[in-house]
């Protein structure tokens, strides 16, 4: 009798592969195989090929994008790498613009001694948790001040009259321990104003360790990763 | 803030992502996520578990670029397969309660339809070629071939929902897996 599965003196471990390759396999057939390639390079070989053979199947797929907050979760399960800091990516980027500073607004080159981040506490029913911090000009003149409610997303702001008549749109940032930045969003410069931050930025938001303003030209929005425009201000971010 | 990367584009913003560097693995997110949560979202027809997917593959996709090998692989393929392993690995672990009738539904309110950026990442020649050689074969082997890889199902599965015995379905795909292997390499 004919084994209906015979591929007629055809490679068998070529059908094996592309049957684990396409997912078809019943589970402990699929485990069998899987063993198999992970001893035998031969066999995982063609298990790759067939991975490439199929992956044109894709187009079929329609696109969808993802929401906002995938990829800030993204971002925060990532290691962080051994050499980078946030004040050294600071320190690099404020040299690094200085040149392109405006007269209205100082830069920001002092870099404040920031402070072991809180301890966070357990997942549970909080309270309230208040972070504040006071962002300052080079001068050390005070920009803005600043309070977030990490249990609500609900974020305060309130900036002194030293931004104000400057035409370019400040951009309020993060900056995480584990180094870069995060983009909140255009801020108003001249009053004080609420905004909710949102799932988006609500793990970020959490853990970072300081705050930092970029000023943008009108209209323009920067990548969520990197300002455009020069930093003008920070501040470490406290516990209340 | 989909970005259209070429295929070199891609592989070598994944090289880069396999060196660490962050913004690299920033375009290579904004490149591609929409294609993969198209993916995920397929096989598990639940957007909450296709994101959770897709934050998972793109944390593999950080671990193993290093891996990535542009010689041997194309990009695109290699997080499609990343994605799409995850997707069925969660769907069969029983954690994706999957209905009855949401596939289309989920995928028509949330479709976007603007053209996707991942579209040029494959080079039309290969999809054009695999699409030849699957239309060689008979209706329902291609058909099947193509639900096994969009839905990630079963061979049980296939076999229900053809209405055939399990050996038939097994037949069918590894005849027409073998053909399919033959046309692309001629």
């Amino acid at each position: 009798m004919t084994d209906p599965t015979d591929v007629g003196g055809m490679d068998e471990d070529q059908a094996l592969a592309g049957e684990l390759a396409l997912r078809v396999l019943s589970p402990e057939d699929e485990a069998a195989a899987r063993a198999r390639e992970a001893t035998d390079p031969a066999f995982a070989a063609h298990v790759e090929a067939w991975n490439e053979r199929l992956g044109g199947l894709v187009e079929g797929i329609v696109s969808v994008e993802p929401s906002p907050w995938v990829w800030p979760r993204v971002e925060a399960g990532l290691t962080p790498p051994a050499n980078d800091n946030s004040v050294v990516f600071w320190r690099r980027w404020a040299i690094g613009s200085t040149g392109l500073l405006a007269a209205s607004v100082a830069a920001v080159v002092m870099l404040l001694a920031q402070p072991a981040p809180a301890p966070i506490a357990p997942a549970a029913p909080a309270p309230a948790v208040i972070r504040v911090a006071t962002l300052t000009l080079e001068s050390g003149a005070a920009a803005m001040t600043l309070a977030y409610d990490a249990t609500s997303g609900e974020l305060y702001l309130a900036p002194t009259n030293e931004m104000a008549g400057d035409t370019r749109v400040p951009h309020l940032w993060l900056v995480m321990p584990e180094g870069g930045v995060q983009l909140v969003g255009a801020i108003d410069g001249s009053t004080t104003s609420r905004h909710n931050l949102g799932q988006a930025l609500f793990g970020p938001a959490g853990h970072a360790n300081a705050v930092a303003v970029s000023m943008e030209a009108p209209g323009h929005t920067p990548a969520p990763d990197k300002p455009d425009g020069p930093v003008v201000a920070q501040g470490a971010l406290q516990r209340l | 803030m989909s970005a259209i990367l070429t295929r070199d584009e891609l592989a070598l913003a994944l090289g880069r992502t396999g060196e660490g560097d962050r913004a690299a693995f920033r375009r290579v997110y904004e490149a591609t996520s929409a294609k993969l949560l198209g993916v995920t979202l397929r096989i598990l027809a639940d957007r909450q578990l296709a994101e959770d997917v897709l934050q998972d593959t793109y944390l593999t996709v950080w671990r193993k670029a290093g891996s990535f090998d542009a010689s041997r692989a194309s990009p695109i393929t290699w997080l499609v397969t990343i994605a799409r392993n995850r997707a069925i690995d969660r769907l069969r672990s029983g954690a994706a309660m999957r209905k009855s009738t949401p596939i289309d539904e989920a995928v028509n309110v949330i479709a976007d339809d603007a053209p996707s950026p991942a579209q040029a990442l494959e080079t039309g020649d290969d999809v054009r070629r695999l699409n030849d050689c699957l239309g060689q074969l008979d209706d329902r082997t291609g058909g099947a071939i193509r639900t096994a890889f969009i839905e990630g199902v079963t061979y049980d599965a296939l076999a229900v929902r053809e209405n055939v015995p399990l050996g038939t379905m097994k037949s069918w795909i590894r005849r027409g897996l073998m053909r399919l292997r033959m046309c692309l390499e001629s």
